[in-house]
């Protein structure tokens, strides 16, 4: 908002105009991400990816996150089993430490914390990578040599940043069970043969098929997000970190309104 | 001295740095990281920190978060209830002692640790690209020559603000998610608020290692990600690494913090 405006501004509408603008940014950003969808599906009908580009991606965002996300992932089950253990002392039934720590890092915690980290280390990247294009005018080079700049470079980077977010998912739930039968052992002297049996008698594919929906769900969000803003840098290099910064704000909250609308809906 | 080229050293030696290199890579980010931390709290405890810096960091860091971290907060708070109550009612006929045992967790676990997640993806991805792009601009340099410490003038205020705001987003945070639980808890399972909102289990030690972990949180999300911002190397492209090694650094400090934190907190106070 320009000094002339806010000076015509009334004093008592100054709060009301903010609440209005700030509710015009979020329907621009929303309405931006819903298009660009629209757009990126329109270009799979026929499929029109580059393969190259989709191999390459997937490298960079999958293979090079496997640190990250088994760090996470091992240190997040074995997080869940320290705050489920005052649960299962007061009950005195330590053998249902197995379910306990396992629906929730399979319904909840695993995707969410590994969603989190792909977004800070994946989405984060891929927004500063394609913003530095942006205000370098590769994108428009790549117009002029007639190549379409979504199906060639946004494409393959959405579905490597989905399909490898999922894969991570189930290698991350993996890994945070381990975590778990570890610090269970530790802390609560529960073997590993007790805790998987607990876990497998009362997990059942249902809350395996929650975790991997979620993934998706959640790897569509960072993918929409980081590429919206990054196609939308405006102001040079200093624009571009403002848009890496909003759009890991905006992966966040993407990625906490879909738990809740997955989890409301897969009950 | 001769010098020795790359491809003259023998195999096993060069297989030997490879294994060695990240090692040395992270030793050497935890030795800075150590550094920077020492150097903060000498400053903070030498003189009174700059009080309008700290106030305008701790608008930007508090205020400028608040509603980011409401949202977030908003939904942990639901979907825990809506969870843990769908599986509560698999082995117990009754949940009257849901909302006892789901605030005494949001307590321990999930208010500090989630919006602390929350803070080092907002806060410290600005501190780490301010500072970043301050030194490859040569300004922390220009700093130095003006004989202004940039730890004191930059790092410092930055910490105060984060570990007061940070200590105070997780109040708030459990107030927040409080709130959504307990209308979650009424629409889902129609259980009342007096029987939800029910602190018999909750202890003083619960709130103390709330507490504690609010503190490390917040001194640990301006430490890590300046320190990334400070060593940042390679123009606007570096400063993008920087911003995006802040995030996820603080973020895996902030869950071996909380992994370390819940162990002493299980020790120190034993479930009732």
């Amino acid at each position: 908002m320009s000094d002339a405006t806010r000076a015509t501004t009334p004093f008592g509408l100054i709060v009301p105009e903010r609440m209005g603008q700030g509710l015009l940014a979020i329907a621009e950003q929303v309405g931006g991400i819903g298009v660009l969808a629209g757009r990126l599906v329109a270009r799979l009908v026929p499929p029109r990816i580059d393969r190259y580009e989709l191999i390459r991606n997937c490298h960079k965002m999958g293979v090079r996150s496997v640190g990250i996300v088994s760090a996470t992932a091992l240190f997040t089950g074995a997080i869940m089993v320290v705050q489920a253990a005052p649960l299962v002392v007061r009950f005195s039934a330590t053998e249902i430490i197995g379910w306990g720590a396992g629906f929730a890092i399979l319904r909840e915690v695993a995707p969410l914390l590994i969603a989190l980290m792909f977004s800070g280390r994946v989405g984060a990247n891929n927004t500063a990578e394609l913003g530095t294009m942006v205000v370098t005018e590769q994108l428009d080079a790549l117009r002029a040599l007639a190549i379409d700049p979504l199906s060639y470079l946004i494409l393959p980077r959405v579905i490597a940043m989905i399909l490898m977010l999922f894969v991570l998912n189930i290698f991350g739930d993996l890994v945070a069970i381990i975590g778990a039968i570890i610090s269970a052992k530790a802390l609560l002297d529960v073997d590993a043969h007790m805790f998987m049996n607990s876990f497998l008698n009362m997990i059942d594919h249902w809350d395996f098929l929650q975790s991997l929906v979620k993934s998706v769900a959640f790897g569509t969000m960072i993918a929409l997000t980081s590429c919206y803003f990054g196609l939308n840098v405006k102001g040079g290099a200093p624009g571009v970190g403002r848009a890496v910064n909003s759009a890991v704000v905006a992966a966040a909250i993407g990625i906490f309104v879909m738990d809740y609308f997955s989890t409301f809906v897969l009950k | 001295m001769t010098i020795q080229l790359e491809f003259e050293r023998p195999d096993r030696e060069r297989a030997l740095d490879k294994l060695r290199a990240p090692l040395l890579a992270l030793w050497r980010d935890l030795a800075g990281l150590y550094g920077l931390l020492r150097q903060t709290l000498r400053c903070c405890l030498a003189k009174r920190p700059d009080r309008q810096a700290f106030f305008e960091q701790a608008y930007a860091v508090g205020n400028g978060s608040v509603l980011f971290v409401s949202v977030t907060m908003t939904v942990v708070g639901m979907i825990t209830v809506m969870q843990s109550g769908v599986q509560t009612q698999r082995v117990l006929p009754e949940l009257s002692l849901l909302g006892a045992n789901i605030i005494q967790i949001l307590a321990r676990e999930f208010a500090p640790t989630v919006c602390a997640l929350m803070l080092a993806t907002r806060v410290g991805a600005g501190i780490a690209a301010e500072i970043g792009s301050m030194v490859v601009t040569d300004q922390v340099d220009a700093l130095r020559m003006s004989a202004a410490d940039p730890v004191d003038y930059l790092v410092v205020p930055r910490f105060l603000a984060c570990v007061v705001m940070t200590t105070a987003l997780t109040y708030w945070s459990l107030f927040i998610s409080l709130v959504a639980g307990t209308v979650a808890a009424n629409l889902i399972f129609d259980l009342n608020v007096n029987t939800f909102v029910n602190f018999s289990l909750v202890g003083a030690g619960d709130f103390v290692v709330m507490t504690l972990k609010g503190l490390m949180y917040g001194a640990a999300i301006p430490i890590v990600s300046a320190q990334r911002g400070l060593t940042t190397f390679g123009g606007s492209e570096g400063v993008g690494w920087a911003t995006t090694n802040a995030v996820v650094h603080s973020s895996l400090a902030i869950i071996m913090l909380d992994l370390v934190l819940s162990i002493v907190g299980y020790i120190v106070f034993p479930p009732v």
